[in-house]
């Protein structure tokens, strides 16, 4: 079977300096004075090559500045490759964003119109969609109404609607999934799932690793213009969390005193330092502190917030034996199980305790903070519904007691 | 299927005109956007489109006819006046239009491909409009001062035709130009003041004398002037410099074409 897109050594270079618009003094002062910053040059993409078979849908993840909507640009062909070579079979409509095109003082329905056959429909597809898409977008009673007239709200569904009921063979997505509000948002991801199942050759770009496990087949990860892994969504963005380590992860001032203090704490999955967890994995604190004077007298102990919310407390007491402490360095590492936390952001309070008094030998509020993004489970948990509030995510035991 | 291949640059002389022809509906949709957003406002908005030319036309069948006192063929000035300005018009909003049509869609142009082509063109097309209807009144003044139009009247398409390629040629260099140095913007206007002057829009070329009309006739407006006013009032038949005016039009209309065919593919990195 042939391929639906085949890219071939594609690179994108940009010359840093020469870019952008300059005024005609500027372009002669260059000329005169072969100035080399002029000449410096980016490689947004570099030497990137693979297949998308027909009624693949495949995401492109990476951070920031990684070449995915670079490359989505070039496909699309709005930006033009350096060298490389792309071929596509069959119809592309590409969404880099919603609403393209759409005039404040046209009507909804003339916007639909306009919107739509600057995305490529013909009028007919247009006529024939029009209803659905009205339906769909929720502001029927305003479809006469100029659209410079709308809520933000009214006007970012109405161009999602328009956008969902494009039907090429390949259609690239940019991210614009995350529109409107939380009910939107969910249709979208509904829509684009009835999409993603409907044959479609699909490339989507997204940091958003929750919408790129339930809809994609197949994940590809870049950084700074390069390919680096090319495979299932679990594997490449596991990768991909591996790869988003903190800058401040662990870091901290020790706190030396004659008594005991931490050295190193650090929050891992695996072996791999993390900031960012997905649910689908368990983690671990590791902590390292120094004992100066030996004592029996200490707990370590661990505060797990949530914002400003308590989410546990524990001491190293609850599973170990250890009460005695001798001089020299100590190691401990709690693990958490995955599905445990709900989405957001937490940090740590840590403590070297003496428990006789209560007071502390090392304090260490607000340490390890880092996210939790429940969005990457729903491929493994169909029963989970995001944002269902709680704490925790604790399954209990379910049973069915009656006949 | 649908196939498409996708490399660096292309052939100077490949217009990509399949495609042009397969997105021919967003052409007509840029088109009735501009016209609906231009007079969707009021009824106001209609008459300020009317008023301008009007008050040019006044203006220059005033000084031409008192102050220099020009061969109108037997017409009256304001006939004589406004069937030069008919084109003339017609070719400065092109002009202007076409020239800023990329850098005014630029939120477009950076996230949807179509051919770009397009925008210079819909402003070709929506000019039309006004050009139909400057026409319109140019017939109903002939009637109301009693003649009756010309039998030369079906070379206007001609005409009309070449009008078009001038100012979409013309705007296809400002467009290509402005991208790069956004200077071109501002002599845009410029240009277009001074080719009011050296058009022969209220006076007739042969009045400028021998030694200067083959000049003249190199700026490609004053063929397509005299061309349409012989067409509408059959006065002062074209001469060979009508040919030397085709050839301009078609030397900027080609070469504007490949210019802006060179940096199409680059307008999304640069602008």
């Amino acid at each position: 079977m042939s391929k639906a897109i085949e890219i071939e050594n594609l690179s994108k270079k940009f010359q840093l300096g020469a870019i952008g618009t300059q005024n005609l003094r500027h372009w002669l002062q260059g000329l005169m004075s072969k100035d080399p910053r002029s000449k410096e040059e980016f490689w947004a993409l570099q030497d990137i090559s693979f297949d998308v078979a027909p009624g693949e849908v495949i995401g492109l993840i990476g951070r920031n500045g990684a070449g995915k909507s670079t490359l989505l640009k070039i496909i699309s062909r709005i930006s033009e490759p350096t060298s490389g070579k792309i071929t596509l079979n069959g119809r592309v409509s590409s969404l880099l964003e919603v609403g393209t095109g759409f005039h404040p003082e046209l009507t909804g329905r003339e916007n639909i119109f306009l919107n739509g056959s600057i995305l490529g429909m013909t009028r007919k597809e247009i006529k024939s969609k029009f209803d659905e898409i009205v339906d769909f977008s929720g502001v029927e009673k305003f479809i006469d109404t100029p659209v410079k007239r709308y809520s933000s709200g009214m006007y970012v569904r109405l161009a999602f609607s328009v956008a969902a009921h494009l039907e090429p063979e390949i259609l690239l997505v940019d991210e614009v999934l995350a529109v409107g509000d939380h009910e939107f948002q969910k249709k979208c991801l509904g829509k684009m799932g009835d999409i993603s199942t409907s044959g479609r050759t699909i490339i989507f770009v997204s940091h958003n690793m929750g919408a790129v496990a339930e809809l994609c087949s197949r994940a590809i990860l870049f950084e700074q213009g390069k390919l680096i892994t090319d495979g299932t969504v679990d594997d490449t963005i596991g990768k991909y969390i591996q790869g988003s380590t903190g800058p401040d992860q662990g870091a901290f001032e020790p706190s030396p005193n004659e008594h005991a203090w931490f050295t190193k704490m650090e929050l891992k999955r695996q072996d791999d330092l993390v900031h960012t967890l997905d649910l689908n994995h368990d983690f671990s604190l590791e902590l390292t502190f120094e004992v100066r004077t030996p004592t029996d007298d200490l707990d370590v102990a661990v505060i797990l917030m949530k914002g400003t919310q308590r989410v546990f407390f524990s001491i190293h007491k609850d599973q170990l034996e250890t009460h005695f402490f001798a001089q020299g360095t100590h190691s401990f590492r709690m693990t958490l199980p995955s599905m445990y936390l709900t989405g957001g952001n937490y940090h740590f309070d840590i403590y070297l305790r003496r428990p006789s008094d209560g007071s502390h030998y090392d304090a260490q509020p607000q340490r390890i903070q880092f996210t939790v993004d429940e969005l990457s489970l729903n491929t493994h948990h169909k029963g989970y519904a995001q944002k269902r509030g709680g704490l925790t995510i604790f399954p209990g035991e379910w049973k069915k007691v009656n006949e | 299927m649908h196939k498409t291949v996708i490399t660096h640059g292309k052939a100077w002389f490949d217009f990509g005109l399949k495609e042009l022809y397969r997105y021919r509906e967003l052409l007509w949709i840029l088109t009735w956007r501009d016209l609906k957003v231009r007079y969707a406002q009021t009824i106001v908005g209609v008459l300020w489109a009317i008023i301008n030319p009007l008050f040019t036309l006044v203006v220059l069948t005033f000084v031409f006819k008192t102050v220099a006192d020009v061969d109108t063929g037997g017409y009256p000035h304001l006939l004589f006046t406004l069937s030069g300005m008919a084109a003339w018009t017609y070719f400065s909003s092109v002009v202007a239009g076409a020239g800023g049509s990329i850098i005014s869609s630029q939120q477009m142009v950076s996230k949807v491909y179509f051919p770009r082509l397009l925008l210079p063109l819909s402003k070709a097309v929506g000019a039309l409009v006004d050009l139909a209807v400057v026409l319109v009144i140019l017939t109903i003044m002939l009637f109301w001062y009693g003649f009756a139009p010309s039998s030369t009247l079906i070379y206007l398409p001609a005409f009309i035709f070449l009008a078009i390629l001038a100012g979409v040629g013309v705007g296809l260099w400002i467009s290509a130009m402005s991208i790069r140095f956004r200077d071109f913007m501002y002599v845009t206007p410029l240009l277009l003041r001074l080719g009011m002057f050296i058009t022969p829009i209220a006076y007739p070329v042969s009045s400028v004398g021998e030694k200067w009309e083959t000049l003249m006739y190199l700026n490609p407006m004053t063929g397509i002037i005299e061309g349409m006013r012989w067409s509408i009032l059959g006065i002062h038949p074209p001469t060979e410099g009508l040919t030397l005016s085709i050839i301009v039009v078609a030397v900027v209309f080609i070469s504007g074409l490949i210019v802006f065919n060179r940096i199409e593919r680059k307008i999304a990195d640069i602008i």
